[in-house]
């Protein structure tokens, strides 16, 4: 979630701020449970193809391992593009 | 019901549906460009959890060329903003 939102905040008066940091925290919540969901879709998706264990094998739990770390080092960087782009910078090919 | 709220509120319940509306949309928006990228740009064989350096190239490529049809597709659309 965008902190920028939360600076302009300050010039609300206090219920309106209340209610804003509410809705921001809600909305924060259901995007967290969301990313949590469709991570667990995509890394299942790629890591697991076989079924003859019921356990997850060391393979597939590195691979599993290995695609969440890089899936939140990818988001950070998107989320630090996006930021960019919301301000405006120029940005070269 | 209408004629127990005052002007002034109801322009106040708007605005904050409107700021509502908004961060759904940013945040879908960011969702939306974040699963795309991945699927795009990362090898999905999970070598190393380290992004290497042609993914981080894509990845900055892609955000930016997404970012991009958004707003030429909004432009499109006529409104200036995609429909929410």
């Amino acid at each position: 979630m965008d902190k920028s939102m939360l600076a302009d905040l300050d010039s609300l008066p206090e219920a309106d701020k209340q209610r804003m940091t509410v809705m921001i925290d809600q909305l924060q919540i259901r995007d967290s449970l969301r990313m949590y969901n469709s991570l667990v879709e995509r890394c299942f998706s790629d890591c697991v193809d076989t079924f003859k264990h019921k356990s997850l094998q060391k393979q597939e739990e590195t691979c599993v391992r290995r695609c969440a770390e890089k899936f939140l080092k990818h988001s950070m960087r998107v989320g630090m593009r996006f930021a960019e782009l919301n301000q405006g910078a120029a940005t070269q090919d | 019901m209408a004629s127990n709220i005052s002007p002034s509120a109801l322009d106040k319940e708007q605005i904050f549906g409107m700021a509502e509306k908004e961060m759904e949309y940013r945040v879908e928006l960011f969702n939306k460009m974040t699963q795309t990228c991945f699927k795009k740009c990362v090898d999905n064989r999970y070598k190393e959890s380290e992004l290497n350096m042609g993914e981080n190239s894509c990845i900055d490529r892609c955000v930016s060329k997404y970012w991009h049809v958004t707003n030429l597709i909004g432009q499109l659309l006529g409104s200036g903003r995609p429909p929410m």
